[in-house]
């Protein structure tokens, strides 16, 4: 299968934690953030292991991340650590709370063999682009 | 070489206050007692720092980028003042000042974590208590939606889980442990219970657990994927507990339903203290984020999304929430504190701040430091400042100063004042 259906959420890691007091533009946070885990089922499905390029996209946004075999992740839900690879498929509507969906959306994952995984810089740079 | 002992750990809601930190010249060379990402804070404080203030990515001079940032304020229609959980207090109130100076809106990080429970809170109340009494009283802990695995690392070993306290002798053994979450995490792991529910159906478990609690029978074969006869077990052990309490993170408030998941949770809890004593507590992210929501309070009335734009503090989330007030393009200027919007705000809300002329206080250099226009480098508050912040449970404790900060560069605090020094001087000139 080329593209699976998923429940997405996103938290914290200690990873992503202490990758980001190192700082934000090292390899330390980028190697931990710039990641969606999924569970061993779907990964079979879709093919790839760990390390591999996948594709993550939402009705908000897509980008393109490394594929993390999770523990603990049932088929149909994956989990994107925080961090601004995660905020290019969330959206910023929050029904009058505040509060943006973070937790719980649709979204589809499917290999993205041969593509690259936009570094910091490049997504500000797609930020300062769409404005 | 120098020890400081009971340093306060400037990362997530637990601040720690048992931290050794050995100094050699000005050079944080070990850490004692820290977990992995407190020690990454310590040892890494001066890694990619910011070099300089700057104005449009050209260094300047400190009092230069005041100047700017003032007047990028005084010019905008609708400033919004935003972050303020990463620093202490005095640089909290500092920041509300600036917002009602110019008639700007002031949020912090709470509206994209545990605003929703504040929301919750201010409806229904709260059965609260310090984290000294859970170690030392709590026989059944309930992680719901929380990770402390992952985010606060050492609250099961101070607080909650392992240590020995008066009534809890026997440290872990003397307590029953129980995770609620839809995905089998590591805090799942070391439970003496795991409920797995499905995403989004936290409110159909709580009201449920709740019904048994006055007990209702339930009809249902299983509720939120749980069977039966696991929530009816659960409901027992709650009113059993001697002393019962949930600790919830954002499972809760950042899934469907928000604050009515937290409205659900304190429904049941105030429904289990007919039977016992029973609490709640939400786990805090950023370590003073407790203290952001208290010094906004004490200053205008309200704990975050406050709008001074009539020149009285007016409170509505949704409309004065920092996402919000970016989503729709409202926000003409913004001064950000101790936060990176650019690395945890939805793409869109971003893209409409790297429209604006944006004032960052920061240590290192992030997204939100690249989409700024006036950038000023500031001191790592309980690193290389002092200050005081609010633990999850609102107590709250001093943090220290282990190092200097780098020549010329000053606390949030101070650059802050500078700034709303300058802004008045401005305003008179008008």
């Amino acid at each position: 299968m080329l593209k699976i259906d998923v429940t997405l959420i996103s938290g914290r890691t200690s990873g992503q934690g202490s990758g980001l007091e190192i700082g934000k533009t090292s390899d330390d946070y980028f190697g931990n953030v710039a990641l969606i885990e999924i569970g061993a089922e779907d990964a079979e499905s879709l093919g790839v292991e760990d390390g591999d390029p996948v594709e993550v996209a939402t009705s908000h946004g897509s980008v393109v991340v490394q594929a993390r075999v999770g523990r603990g992740l049932d088929p149909g839900m994956a989990f994107f650590p925080y961090g601004p690879w995660a905020n290019q498929v969330f959206g910023s509507e929050t029904e009058g709370t505040g509060m943006p969906s973070y937790k719980g959306i649709e979204a589809t994952i499917e290999r993205a063999d041969g593509k690259g995984i936009p570094s910091l810089v490049e997504l500000v740079e797609g930020f300062r682009e769409g404005s | 070489m120098a020890v400081y002992r009971d340093v306060v750990c400037p990362f997530c809601g637990c601040l720690c206050d048992d931290i050794e930190v050995t100094v050699e010249g000005n050079e944080i060379v070990g850490t004692r007692n820290a977990c992995a990402i407190s020690r990454s804070k310590f040892m890494n404080h001066s890694a990619n720092k910011i070099e300089s203030p700057t104005v449009d990515g050209k260094a300047v001079a400190l009092m230069e980028a005041v100047d700017a940032a003032a007047e990028v304020l005084v010019l905008a229609n609708r400033p919004l003042v935003y972050g303020l959980s990463s620093t202490e207090c005095e640089a909290i109130g500092r920041a509300v000042e600036l917002a009602e100076l110019t008639g700007g809106v002031v949020d912090n990080t709470s509206s994209v974590c545990h605003g929703p429970t504040i929301l919750a809170l201010q409806q229904v109340g709260e059965s609260k208590t310090t984290l000294g009494e859970v170690k030392n009283r709590a026989d059944l802990i309930i992680f719901w939606g929380s990770n402390p695995t992952e985010a606060h690392l050492r609250h099961i070993i101070r607080y909650s889980v392992m240590p020995k306290g008066l009534y809890t002798p026997e440290g872990r053994k003397s307590r029953y442990v129980v995770a609620v979450d839809i995905r089998e995490t590591r805090m799942a792991r070391v439970a003496d219970q795991f409920l797995k529910i499905e995403p989004g159906k936290d409110f159909e478990l709580l009201l449920a657990l709740r019904a048994v609690v006055r007990g209702a029978k339930l009809q249902a074969e299983e509720v939120a994927g749980v069977p039966r006869e696991e929530i009816d077990g659960l409901a027992r052990r709650m009113k059993g507990a001697k002393m019962g309490i949930i600790f919830f993170g954002l499972g809760l408030t950042q899934s469907d339903g928000k604050h009515m998941n937290v409205d659900a949770a304190v429904g049941l809890v105030a429904e289990l203290n007919h039977h016992t004593k029973f609490l709640l507590t939400p786990m805090r992210g950023h370590y003073n984020v407790a203290g952001a929501n208290t010094v906004t309070t004490w200053q205008t009335g309200y704990p975050y999304a406050v709008d001074f734009a009539r020149g009285y503090p007016r409170y509505n989330p949704g409309e004065y929430t920092a996402v919000d007030l970016l989503a729709k393009g409202e926000a003409d200027a913004a001064i950000i504190v101790a936060s990176d919007p650019g690395a945890t705000f939805p793409a869109d809300a971003v893209r409409n701040m790297a429209r604006i002329p944006v004032v960052t206080l920061d240590q290192k250099v992030t997204p939100t430091t690249m989409l700024s226009k006036i950038v000023i480098p500031v001191a790592t508050v309980g690193v290389e400042a002092e200050g005081t912040a609010y633990r999850m449970d609102g107590v709250p404790l001093r943090m220290k100063k282990v190092v200097e900060p780098h020549e010329g560069v000053l606390p949030d605090a101070k650059v802050l004042k500078m700034i709303v020094d300058r802004v008045r001087t401005l305003k008179e000139v008008d």
